[in-house]
């Protein structure tokens, strides 16, 4: 490979502290302690108590139960549901990652080939990242209807395939990617964004000198440009995987996890779980596992987009 | 780098867990306990959480006798919350019930958390306390029942008194050639005939779920009556004895026939009412809550006229007599034990017993019988009709399923009702599932 190797974040703390020879280790000590703490007392002290009171039954009035690990017993071989909603969420995370960041370097890619009327574009992408949840589930609420017709079936019927028409939100074979598409649409603006910048980071010799060399479009991008934002295209891999992973709003608000368990995610379930069921201990067990389920893919992206580079 | 990696993380993880976290940490809390015994008013703010529409009959009314108490009480006032949601409401009193958070009064039906609340003590008996306010006879006995638990203990207080009725197109019956369903299983065969006629047979609200719940209900309650739902939910009676087979099969050629619009499990209450008033849906099942939209001069022009009512057809061999039905009265108001003192007993005297007047002023129907709801000017002759069928109803009630079950029994049932009348899922099928599901649920719920 003819590319520098992309900046790294190691080298970058080693510059830094270079940068900083009189301070003392108790100085950086200094600023770095309440940030943790508040760290430890917001995010870590909250997983140790779910996984406490994942050990318990408890209705929030009777008094807790210590049932040991039948939580996790029942998640795993008793509770069809949790299964379902696995699986559900796994398509969820699919077909969200495919439309955002497949969308956002597309976009970003033909972006960058645009001369004019960038920051138009750039902003109608974007506008969808900022509009209120709640009002986006109503658009789409009103997008697939069947009856009265919403604007998808009347497209399909305008372009002549109403026989194609249905109720989206209904039809327990089309309900995940209708609840999964609105997710992946609204975001895709903003990781186009971000892959925008890394693009225009990418120095436009290389790209002129791998041109005289008569290498194709796919070779360019593949061999010069996608190896320099690769760092870029890592952490946006994770904030969509982890962002989807933990998807809730726009499912709960269109359908609810129906029909049936047909759009469930885990997080839906979990938060049926708590607050309809008042599970509250099997519901903590749920977001245990959603924790352990996002470091899991956080894991497996870093190692596998990673390995590449070695 | 790995900074990043692990901030992220525990950045998905904080929010996947936040949730949990407002409920538990939210616990332990007690409530300013003010119960003083010396019987002195102190006037101050009194709070109820409540699930009723917020320029409701009811809202109305305790408003305008709260400010009359005040007049009297300098230094009173009650603040109302509410949250006309169910399922949001639920949410948000179940929360608070589990934190110790609850104000002096908040709004619950007779279900298996309120009976855990009566249980440890939290809320008043409304037996005793009507009584002892002299009020207890003013109510109708139906009302009353409604709020009771199984054992017969009565911890809510009701507010209004309503009957769920078939709401039907007159025109659209007579243009199919069909009359009124004279049994259930007369619904198939009406869906068929209003669909060949290209009518929308029945108007559902799906999204809400338990309109397509109180189907559920009605062949039970015709064939076993009220205590089979009883016994169902601790799991000594199962969906695969006689009545539920029934109700099942019953829910699953409803399906069949095409009796609910296509995509009726997203459709909202609004639409779903919409269908039956703008003339597009032959049927409709709703309370007379409604009665000021079906049966005024607010109702389209295009379907005034039109517009009837049946209320629950019988079976063969039926145990319930005809006027025996679901005749709700609504969610109940709890009284808080915690927060109870001499202010929350003088002001639920004077209120109830002045509720039923101004109350009524709407239109809407007393859960007593002290006062008659006055018609309004712009009523349809139905609106007297609907009054006066208050007046001959039945002992026994169809209760609304989604009361008595557990919790994570009713959300199933819920869903998979949806695709059995969608035909997603066979009656075999649904038995077999909500029958494991109540024998893993239900024992444990109801364990006393």
């Amino acid at each position: 490979m003819g590319a520098p190797p992309p900046p790294d974040r190691p080298r970058q703390s080693v510059k830094e502290a270079k940068m900083l020879p009189g301070r003392s280790k108790i100085s950086v000590l200094v600023f770095l302690v309440p940030p943790l703490a508040v760290y430890a007392f917001a995010v870590l002290l909250p997983i140790v108590q779910s996984l406490f009171l994942s050990l318990f039954k408890w209705d929030g009035i009777t008094d807790m139960k210590f049932v040991g690990l039948d939580n996790y017993v029942k998640m795993f071989t008793r509770d069809d549901v949790f299964w379902t909603s696995f699986g559900n969420a796994m398509g969820y995370l699919a077909i969200c990652l495919v439309l955002q960041l497949g969308g956002a370097l597309l976009v970003a890619g033909l972006l960058t080939t645009l001369r004019r009327g960038r920051e138009l574009v750039k902003t109608l992408y974007l506008l969808p990242a900022v509009i209120s949840t709640v009002a986006i589930a109503f658009l789409f609420q009103r997008i697939y209807s069947y009856e009265p017709t919403g604007l998808l079936n009347q497209v399909l019927e305008w372009v002549g395939l109403g026989s194609l028409a249905q109720p989206w939100l209904s039809n327990v074979d089309t309900v995940l990617a209708a609840v999964s598409v609105p997710e992946g649409w609204r975001f895709a603006g903003l990781y186009m964004l971000i892959v925008y910048a890394a693009l225009l980071a990418v120095p436009k010799d290389l790209e002129e000198a791998a041109t005289l060399d008569r290498a194709n479009w796919w070779q360019i991008f593949w061999r010069i440009k996608f190896p320099y934002i690769r760092p870029v295209w890592i952490t946006t891999t994770i904030m969509a995987a982890t962002y989807a992973l933990r998807g809730f709003d726009i499912p709960y608000l269109l359908t609810n996890g129906g029909p049936g368990q047909a759009s469930e995610l885990l997080t839906t379930y979990m938060y049926k779980t708590a607050f309809t069921h008042t599970d509250y201990g099997y519901a903590s067990a749920i977001s245990v596992f959603i924790v352990v389920e996002c470091l899991v893919a956080v894991g497996l992206i870093y190692f596998l987009l990673r390995r590449k580079v070695d | 780098m790995k900074h990043h990696r692990l901030n992220v993380a525990a950045v998905a993880a904080a929010a996947s867990l936040t949730l949990t976290l407002a409920a538990c940490s939210a616990s332990g809390a007690s409530p300013d306990s003010s119960s003083s015994d010396d019987g002195t008013i102190t006037p101050r703010e009194i709070s109820w959480l409540l699930s009723r529409p917020a320029d409701g009959g009811v809202i109305t009314a305790m408003e305008q006798i709260a400010d009359e108490y005040a007049a009297d009480h300098p230094g009173f006032s009650l603040n109302l919350i509410t949250t006309p949601d169910r399922p949001s409401y639920i949410q948000k009193y179940e929360t608070l019930a589990a934190a110790h958070q609850l104000p002096e009064l908040f709004d619950t039906d007779a279900t298996p958390f309120a009976k855990k609340l009566a249980g440890a003590g939290q809320m008043v008996d409304a037996e005793e306390l009507l009584t002892d306010l002299g009020l207890y006879d003013d109510y109708l006995p139906a009302a009353l029942n409604y709020q009771r638990f199984d054992d017969g203990s009565l911890y809510m207080i009701p507010f209004e008194f309503q009957l769920e009725f078939f709401w039907y197109n007159t025109a659209l019956f007579e243009q199919a050639g069909i009359d009124v369903p004279a049994t259930l299983d007369d619904f198939p065969a009406m869906c068929e005939a209003l669909r060949a006629q290209g009518i929308t047979p029945i108007a559902l609200d799906g999204q809400d779920l338990w309109p397509l719940e109180r189907y559920m209900a009605y062949y039970p309650f015709r064939m076993a009556g009220p205590e089979y739902v009883q016994a169902l939910k601790k799991g000594e009676a199962k969906f695969s004895d006689p009545a539920g087979v029934a109700a099942v099969n019953w829910l699953y050629d409803l399906g069949q026939a095409g009796c609910f619009q296509p995509g009726f499990s997203s459709t909202g209450y609004a639409d779903a009412q919409a269908l039956f008033t703008t003339g597009q849906a032959a049927v409709y099942n709703i309370g007379t809550w409604e009665l000021s939209n079906l049966a005024t001069e607010n109702l389209d022009e295009g379907v005034r006229d039109d517009v009837d009512y049946f209320t629950l057809p019988t079976i063969d061999g039926a145990v319930t007599a005809d006027n025996e039905y679901v005749t709700p009265s609504g969610i109940g108001m709890a009284v808080n034990a915690e927060t109870y003192d001499p202010l929350v007993k003088d002001f639920l005297a004077y209120a109830l017993a002045r509720y039923p007047e101004v109350y009524t002023e709407s239109g809407a129907l007393s859960p007593t019988t002290t006062a008659s709801a006055a018609i309004p000017d712009n009523a349809t002759p139905l609106y007297q009709r609907a009054v006066d069928q208050a007046g001959d109803v039945g002992d026994a009630i169809a209760m609304p399923w989604d009361t008595q079950l557990d919790p994570t029994s009713n959300t199933r049932l819920q869903q998979e009702l949806t695709l059995l009348v969608q035909g997603d899922e066979t009656p075999e099928g649904f038995i077999a599932t909500m029958d494991a599901v109540i024998a893993e649920n239900g024992p444990e719920a109801f364990a006393e």
